[in-house]
């Protein structure tokens, strides 16, 4: 099919690739499709939300349990996160947190990767493990009757995983092919390399997956200290929405928890971002076969939970987030020259960015750098406009409750709220913060975040053809593709 | 052209309990023909409106090859009463949110949005419905987006380029044979007038289906949705399709040279229309072979044989015969030829000795829990019900798909492999890397 924007049905070519383009997305195991969190959008129906109550509880090996009942659909999703992301990697193991995870389902001491398989597969469950900056997290979806089934494998996976020396070999060799065959994807090479660009050493500054470098050294022994030393129940926690009593989700939590030991006492320490690495830089990746450049420029930004994030937030609605963004409309709508633009704040445990995401033929790269670059200068220097603020505020306000509508992203938002201290009533009063968000505090995020200093800006196309174009942007440097596999 | 006829084809088989009491949908057929589905839920306060017209790629011809899609672009660009820009910007400042999408068989827009902005999104979606606005202005310029976007999706993609050659491998005559964006030089050629002659017809409310679900009042939705829509005049009846697909008499080879890092195949099978039973025992078999880590391909291909990194299986619905499409991912320096005769060794072991009950019983319950899955929101409740009067005639298939499944047997589902998945059925199209042209 064909589209608007990005397509929900991979046939069909959406109208419009709006959506940010999935910058460093939680990682889901496969790792294929890196999908991002829809930006949090909000109401101008005033009607309360439903949100399920929240009833905890502790295992006696201290795992933390949430239980939200929720039907109508006979449904359970679980999610067991643990701060165990990327940025604990072991030092010199960049992707090891990424890589365990992957291994977590391929045997423990009582069942084979087979059995996993069929037992959670049969019942018509789905088990993923997902890992991002900051956290890992095993997921299931299941039938509701089979929900304490599920749950005890989910812990064996966590307790109890024997990681087959075959296993990892060849999870090694085809995480290697994966990284091969990512230089083929313009848009995935681009966005490691914005990654890099501007986060530098810090923890938050590798992909994921780490590269083919660090993967090719990985050892059984590797994976066995990373699940040792850094997963265990004092950084986890379990949360569970759906049609279940929540006395039975702490009953069947504790069996199924019960004596899991190991990692840390507390979540690590991760540093606030002291500079972006490449600011002012131009990165030149070279692509020689395209026809287009993908384009991705940014700057720093805050951690989750700062208090800037609602007056940015209503600010980038109107900057690049919806459809009728500043940017959609000069990039796209007036001139033609993309399918899609769009910026977000990129916002983490411990600290956050902001960056623009684009592309276009290879003759337009410089006019589409220049024309973003000038809308972010405008919204620097002048803020919003009191009507548009209203309308990004409607917008958001308007869709907000659409994420209260599924089991899953119920149990995610629960996640979130507990793991980031972003309080109980984060839900329920998100409206009227985004509500409560004047043009002034626009004005002040806006000098803050809108490249007061010149971002990093990263080109993946023919450098031939774009390097010329690229002059008085800054030092450019021009970097073969194939650093980043 | 095979429309929607709700009734004629309504399922006999039992609605699911866990979805029966979910489905109280009113319905409704305006004079001018517009169908409307009406589903009410007050969860949160958000509705999701669908519309679906009966068009894509499928009513095109060559020279405006294209035309669904560049259209569903042109359809955000400004009617009568909201001109250009003003949909995405009304709709947006009431708190709510628009795509689309085309495909092979129908061309489909929603909005999700605040329940209390339905009357403006009635009045949107009524006037573009109405009175669309095409001017020669934002065609130029809509054409130059869509031109990206066929760069990025196809001459920029791997699985783009190779899509586009298998289409017209699997396809002699039939529409199917290009791609739903169309080519490059048909969009380039496609004129003001064509749009508008596309407009008269298929987008007339005699060709539309209407659905909304979600925190409405069904009585006075339909209220609304006749004072909004009512006045819009029918159109003339959309020529019909001709399916002049001559039996294949042989397997059928491309290749693709491409700086790529790894070989890679895909392979495709004409396969039933949506309406015949032989889709349902083809999605059982879907799932026996890929769904999951303990799928048969997956466990043999990546895990045992390590032939491949990753085998994807792809049976799409169409109106008309779709199709069956694998897709082997492989590693660099691999072997195309070797990973292909695997997957092929596991075909044959299908179609000769079927699948045991357990796979059956396994594959019913993913098949189920995918479709619950898919009902968890406004949104995909407007979209499955939409989805299903379009390619099968009546939405209630919502209801009675998970039952339909369950009267799948492992004979059928070993003779529908048998049937169409043969050699001399199959298009394969090689992707073999090739040295970049600079180095």
């Amino acid at each position: 099919m064909a589209s608007r924007k990005k397509s929900r049905t991979p046939k069909s070519s959406p109208r419009r690739a709006a959506k940010k383009p999935a910058a460093r997305a939680t990682k889901a195991a496969p790792r294929k499709s890196a999908s991002r969190k829809a930006a949090p959008v909000t109401s101008s129906a005033s009607r309360a939300l439903v949100f399920p109550t929240l009833h905890e509880s502790t295992t006696s090996s201290g795992l933390r349990v949430v239980a939200a009942e929720r039907g109508p659909l006979p449904m359970v999703s679980m999610r067991l996160v643990i701060r165990a992301g990327s940025a604990t990697d072991l030092a010199g193991k960049h992707g090891i947190a990424d890589f365990a995870g992957r291994l977590l389902r391929r045997g423990t001491r009582r069942l084979s990767a087979e059995a996993i398989d069929e037992a959670v597969e049969f019942v018509g469950a789905s088990l993923g493990v997902g890992v991002g900056e900051d956290t890992l997290s095993v997921a299931i979806t299941t039938p509701a009757e089979h929900f304490a089934q599920m749950l005890g494998i989910m812990g064996q996976l966590v307790k109890e995983p024997s990681f087959p020396e075959s296993e990892v070999l060849d999870a090694r060799e085809r995480a290697l092919a994966q990284f091969a065959n990512d230089l083929d994807e313009p848009s995935v090479i681009a966005d490691r390399a914005l990654v890099q660009a501007l986060w530098g050493n810090h923890p938050y500054g590798h992909d994921v997956s780490g590269s083919a470098k660090t993967v090719a050294t990985f050892t059984r022994d590797d994976v066995v200290r990373f699940h040792h030393e850094r997963m265990g129940p004092k950084v986890a926690m379990l949360v569970v929405v759906g049609a279940v009593d929540p006395k039975r989700v702490a009953a069947a939590a504790e069996e199924a928890f019960a004596g899991w030991t190991g990692g840390p006492d507390a979540p690590l320490v991760i540093p606030p971002l002291a500079k972006v690495a490449k600011a002012g830089k131009v990165i030149v990746v070279d692509k020689p076969d395209q026809t287009q450049s993908q384009v991705r420029m940014g700057g720093p930004g805050y951690r989750t939970g700062h208090e800037d994030y609602f007056p940015s937030t209503a600010m980038n609605v109107a900057l690049g987030g919806g459809f009728t963004s500043r940017l959609m409309n000069e990039v796209r709508v007036n001139r033609g020259l993309t399918y899609g633009i769009g910026c977000w704040f990129d916002a983490m445990n411990a600290a956050g960015i902001f960056a623009l995401s684009t592309f276009t033929k290879t003759e337009s790269t410089r006019e589409i750098i220049d024309v973003s670059l000038a809308e972010i200068a405008k919204m620097r220097d002048s803020g919003i406009k009191p009507g548009e603020l209203r309308d990004a505020q409607a917008y958001m306000g308007g869709l907000y409750p659409l994420r209260t509508e599924t089991n899953e992203s119920i149990a995610s938002s629960i996640a979130d709220i507990r793991l980031n201290g972003l309080g109980d009533d984060w839900v329920m009063n998100f409206r009227d913060r985004l509500r409560a968000v004047t043009p002034k505090q626009v004005a002040a995020v806006a000098k803050k975040y809108c490249f007061a200093e010149p971002p990093a800006i990263v080109v993946l196309g023919k450098a031939d053809a774009v390097k010329k174009q690229l002059r008085g942007l800054g030092p450019i440097s021009v970097v073969q593709a194939s650093e980043y596999e | 052209m095979r429309k929607a006829s709700p009734k004629t084809t309504a399922p006999a088989r039992a609605a699911d309990p866990a979805l029966q009491s979910l489905f109280d949908v009113h319905e409704a057929t305006l004079p001018n023909g517009l169908q409307v589905r009406l589903l009410a839920n007050h969860l949160a306060p958000v509705v999701s409106l669908y519309t679906f017209f009966n068009v894509g790629s499928r009513n095109e011809r060559p020279g405006i090859t294209g035309i669904s899609h560049l259209f569903e672009h042109m359809m955000f660009n400004g009617a009568k009463k909201y001109g250009p820009k003003m949909f995405d910007k009304t709709l947006e400042s009431n708190g709510g949110s628009s795509n689309a999408y085309t495909s092979h068989d129908m061309t489909v827009y929603y909005d999700d949005f605040a329940s209390d902005a339905l009357e403006t999104v009635l009045d949107l979606e009524s006037d573009r419905m109405r009175s669309l606005r095409i001017s020669q202005e934002m065609l130029t310029s809509e054409r130059e987006v869509v031109k990206e976007e066929r760069s990025v999706r196809m001459d920029n993609d791997i699985g783009g380029m190779m899509g586009e050659e298998l289409d017209s491998l699997v396809y002699k005559a039939h529409a199917y044979r290009w791609p739903v964006i169309g080519w490059l030089a048909d969009i380039e050629a496609i004129t003001r007038e064509d749009c508008q002659a596309f407009f008269r017809t298929y987008y007339a409310p005699n060709n539309a289906m209407l659905y909304i679900a979600g925190d409405i009042d069904p009585k006075k939705t339909l209220a609304l949705v006749r004072r909004y829509y009512g006045d819009i005049p029918r159109g003339p009846a959309p020529l019909p399709v001709i399916n002049a697909e001559p039996e294949q008499r042989g397997e059928r080879r491309a290749t693709v040279r491409h700086p790529a890092q790894s070989p890679a195949v895909m392979i495709g099978y004409r396969g039933p229309p949506a309406r015949d039973e032989d889709t349902l025992a083809l999605d059982v078999a879907q799932y026996v072979l890929t769904k999951g880590e303990g799928s048969r391909l997956t466990r043999s291909m990546v895990y045992e044989q390590k032939v491949v990194v990753g085998v994807g299986l792809d049976w799409g619905w169409r109106i008309d015969p779709g199709t069956v499409l694998f897709f082997l991912e492989l590693k660099p320096g691999a072997d195309p030829q070797k990973a292909e005769a695997s997957l092929y060794t596991e075909l044959e072991k299908l179609a000769r000795d079927g699948i045991t009950d357990r796979e059956l019983q396994k594959a019913l319950n993913n098949l189920r829990s995918d479709h619950l899955r898919e009902l968890g929101t406004n949104n995909g409740r407007a979209h499955a019900m939409g989805n299903y009067e379009a390619l099968l005639g009546d939405w209630r298939h919502v209801l009675t798909l998970p039952s339909a499944y369950a009267a799948v047997t492992s004979e059928q589902v070993k003779a529908a492999v048998a049937k169409y998945l043969l050699p001399e059925r199959r298009s394969v199209v090689t992707l073999l890397p090739a040295p970049s042209a600079e180095s």
